[in-house]
């Protein structure tokens, strides 16, 4: 039977083969549009570290200007680093399982095998919690040990990639490379590592590339190193040196803890406000309390990962597949309706009215899945554009990795197919209903 | 001439539902269609503005010192003793952050030493220059004068810790939001510890750093200081059409000129701009392509559905022409028709339209769409309609009488 029906669809779509090209064009450009804009939203507000979603938090603290809030569209959240001295007196606490807390420094790299030319990197200098509570996948070796860090020992851990630059991939672990002008340890080689949106560090590029190399945190104030990302300061202050700098109330680290459990989120709340009702009776703190430990997916969500036009394309994705699909329904009830006089024949000679329900759905189904695999086609090539239009690697610093993302992969196959059966059934369904439901008798009559 | 809508709205009704379906396309046609086209306007018309300065002409090399033996001084002076010498430079200035770059430094500057209240600051994008800023960026000086070469204050660092610059050059825009309907030249301003400045010199405006972010500050002032020695950039300016050669000759020297730093990327000015528009740009390009798209399918439906229509009625249309119709009659039902679709759907549109830009100005402080654009998209639309149901209604006429007399 199903055999005849896909016959009698070809039959159809040969007598009007404009009509059939315009559905199959609208269901494919539908599903086209929208499995683009779902694929960089889908990027764009990912979860990179979805498994760890409950025992991650991202640790702020509101010690902004007591005028007004720090970011005026979100006047509710504290800013998203921290002071030097606040971090540093919340990482001693041993309530959480691990802690970071790092900034971004520009940095050189020499040494190695390669003999090549110092190059210039970009340095996460960060506490040893960082590797382990991240689950940064090591290639060789591992994270250096916390007693590294206050007292800095002279350890690196550096990238897959800069690995093979330097030592064209061989085992790096114990060699002493250069970082700016002091030698340093190899402890580690990343495999590749690509968290995106890049949850840890939002506010300083939420999709630009991981850092090339990490070193201790003591290298920051031992070394005088500024931070490459974003400095924020509300209180006019005399910095005459680093020391002031890191005495002021200027938030430039970023900062997260592991939490095993409830209680332990409830035990680190309570410890954050009696510092800071401490030192709100020493005078800082001018803001009402604001202190917040904020899970990877509220902490995406509250610094807008996702921007405003991905949100906006997205409904315009849909709203362009309804206007495919209510284009369909009426072209497809047209076109039913048209062959009505053949229909009548058909009940007329004992087809039942789901018999024509069935042989008019085959027919859609036709439809379907040769605009599923147009809008496959379609979607490739968008995606293929879309990674040309968003090719900034021309950026003067830090070009992201946004491009090798957005791309076909299983998900968005299903998603289309999917996608474009339910949407063309969707739209079949009422007009295959209709000339179903038609009295044979008048179609049989005359015109 | 009438248009006899009264027998065609009693015919539409009596079969709806396509009628109903085109509507409704013409309703998200319409509220798509005016507000991407707004959207698209404000992009495209920032990204068209002018910057202000000659960036055609202008590149950025990005410098990175390290180590002890690090001569920041001495690296500088050679460095631009260098590109200054060359032929085909215009000028040559150290610089904190890239113009355009989308990164900067911001302070906030007010009238009075001791006050601290927000409402009284001013904030400003600031460039950390010497005395060859204005010849580099390619700014008019309008009042006042620039700054000399003993008044460029070394790197802000523990050595030398002046937060804030005695002499300072302010855009226009900057001059008159900090002092409305005032000469600004000569004027003191504080910063927040109370040091002074003065206002030297007045020049034309530019985009500062954050060209697109609405957030930053867009008024821009010039301090007479070098920049800090970890990751400064030089801007270099070159005579027309040379940039590109000058960029080449700059790249292969200064990559071995000094082993005490590196440089980090050498890019014209034209594609840092690229890049912090490179979000506007593409999300124009999508919201238009989606657009005509839409407004194409929605045009191609309207035509199928009055084609078909015109098949289905050929003998309804064939009596009607016997009994007396002319031709002008028939294309004209057909056009009438789709008007009073087109009508339905455009009334449902306006108010869709205008729930949607309401709804997007809530919830991304975007600007209120504004009404020019409904009603060109009205028109606009209703032009559409009534093109793609022009051929198949003029079809329809050719239906000769004699078809009433026969069955099919």
């Amino acid at each position: 039977m199903i055999t005849y029906y896909l016959r009698l669809a070809l039959k159809s779509f040969r007598r009007s083969p404009g009509l059939a090209v315009l559905m199959v064009c609208a269901i494919g450009l539908g599903i086209a549009a929208c499995v683009m804009t779902l694929t960089i939203y889908h990027v764009k507000s990912g979860n990179p570290i979805w498994w760890k979603n409950d025992k991650l938090y991202a640790v702020t603290m509101d010690s902004w200007d007591p005028n007004k809030a720090y970011d005026s569209r979100h006047p509710s959240m504290p800013p998203p680093q921290v002071t030097y001295k606040d971090a540093m007196y919340l990482a001693a606490s041993k309530i959480p399982e691990h802690s970071a807390v790092m900034f971004r420094a520009l940095g050189v790299l020499s040494g190695g095998t390669a003999q090549r030319r110092p190059e210039p990197i970009i340095t996460r200098v960060t506490t040893a919690g960082f590797f382990p509570m991240f689950d940064v996948p090591f290639l060789y070796g591992g994270g250096w040990k916390s007693d590294a860090d206050s007292a800095p020992g002279p350890v690196i851990v550096i990238t897959r990639e800069e690995n093979d630059k330097l030592f064209a991939g061989a085992n790096s672990v114990g060699r002493t490379i250069r970082w700016n002008d002091r030698d340093f340890r190899i402890v580690g080689v990343l495999d590749y590592w690509r968290p995106m949106p890049k949850f840890f560090d939002l506010n300083n590029g939420a999709f630009t590339e991981p850092e090339d190399a990490y070193i201790p945190f003591g290298w920051g104030p031992a070394l005088q190193l500024v931070s490459a990302g974003n400095n924020m300061n509300w209180k006019p202050e005399e910095l005459k040196t680093h020391k002031d700098f890191l005495n002021s109330e200027t938030i430039w680290l970023q900062m997260w803890v592991q939490l095993p459990n409830s209680a332990a989120v409830q035990r680190m709340q309570s410890f954050l406000d009696s510092y800071w009702a401490e030192q709100h009776k020493a005078g800082r703190f001018p803001r009402p309390r604001n202190n917040r430990l904020t899970d990877v997916s509220g902490w995406l969500a509250a610094n807008d990962a996702v921007s405003s036009d991905d949100e906006m394309l997205v409904g315009l994705a849909f709203a362009f597949l309804a206007v495919c699909l209510i284009n369909t329904v009426g072209l497809l009830l047209a076109k039913f309706l048209n062959g009505a006089a053949i229909t009548g024949m058909r009940r007329a000679l004992g087809a039942s009215q789901r018999e024509i329900f069935t042989q008019h759905l085959v027919e859609v189904g036709v439809l379907a899945v040769a605009g599923a695999l147009l809008g496959l086609v379609l979607s490739a090539f968008g995606l293929w554009a879309l990674r040309v239009m968003f090719d900034d690697s021309d950026a003067i610093f830090g070009a992201s990795g946004l491009p090798q993302l957005v791309r076909v992969d299983v998900s968005s196959i299903v998603a289309t197919v999917a996608l474009a059966v339910i949407a063309a059934l969707a739209a079949g369904l009422y007009p295959a209903w209709r000339v179903g439901r038609l009295p044979p008798a008048i179609y049989l009559k005359s015109q | 001439m009438s248009l006899d809508i009264r027998p065609i709205f009693s015919a539409l009704l009596r079969n709806r539902t396509g009628a109903v379906l085109v509507a409704l396309q013409v309703a998200i046609a319409l509220a798509v269609l005016t507000n991407a086209v707004y959207i698209v306007d404000q992009r495209v018309t920032m990204i068209d503005r002018p910057t202000g300065i000659d960036d055609a002409n202008m590149f950025v090399i990005d410098s990175t010192g390290f180590g002890g033996r690090f001569d920041y001084n001495a690296s500088l002076r050679n460095d631009l003793d260098y590109l200054r010498g060359l032929s085909g430079v215009v000028d040559a200035s150290p610089i904190n952050h890239a113009p355009l770059s989308g990164g900067g430094s911001s302070t906030s500057i007010q009238l009075q030493p001791n006050i601290r209240n927000s409402s009284d600051t001013h904030p400003l994008n600031y460039f950390e220059m010497d005395e060859h800023e204005l010849n580099t960026m390619g700014l008019r000086l309008i009042a006042g004068r620039n700054f000399r070469a003993e008044e460029i204050l070394q790197p802000f660092s523990p050595a030398h810790p002046d937060a804030f610059v005695p002499q300072i050059i302010l855009t226009k825009k900057a001059a008159e939001s900090v002092f409305p309907k005032q000469n600004a030249l000569g004027k003191t301003v504080y910063d927040g510890e109370g040091h002074s400045a003065t206002i030297i010199g007045i020049v034309e405006d530019m985009l500062g750093t954050w060209p697109n972010t609405p957030q930053a500050p867009q008024s821009v002032a010039f301090f007479p200081r070098l920049p800090l020695m970890y990751g400064f950039y030089y801007l270099v300016r070159t005579r027309p059409g040379q940039r590109d050669a000058v960029m080449r000759t700059v790249e292969a020297h200064m990559a071995t000129s000094n082993p005490d730093r590196v440089i980090r990327s050498v890019k014209p000015l034209s594609s840092i701009k690229r890049i912090v528009y490179l979000g506007d740009r593409n999300m124009a390009i999508f919201l238009a392509t989606v657009t005509v798209l839409l407004v194409a399918i929605t045009s191609l439906g309207i035509f199928g559905l009055a084609t078909f229509n015109v098949s289905t009625r050929t003998k309804q249309i064939g009596t009607r022409r016997a009994v007396g119709a002319r031709r002008g009659d028939i294309i004209r039902y057909f056009m009438v028709e789709n008007g009073l679709i087109t009508t339905t759907g455009v009334i449902l549109g306006c108010a869709l339209a205008l729930g949607v830009g309401y709804w997007l100005s809530l919830q991304y402080a975007l600007p209120r769409l504004d009404l020019y654009y409904l009603v060109g998209g009205i028109l606009g639309l209703w032009t559409l309609g009534q093109i793609a149901v022009w051929q198949p209604a003029r079809r329809a006429s050719r239906v000769s009488p004699s078809v009433a007399t026969r069955t099919v």
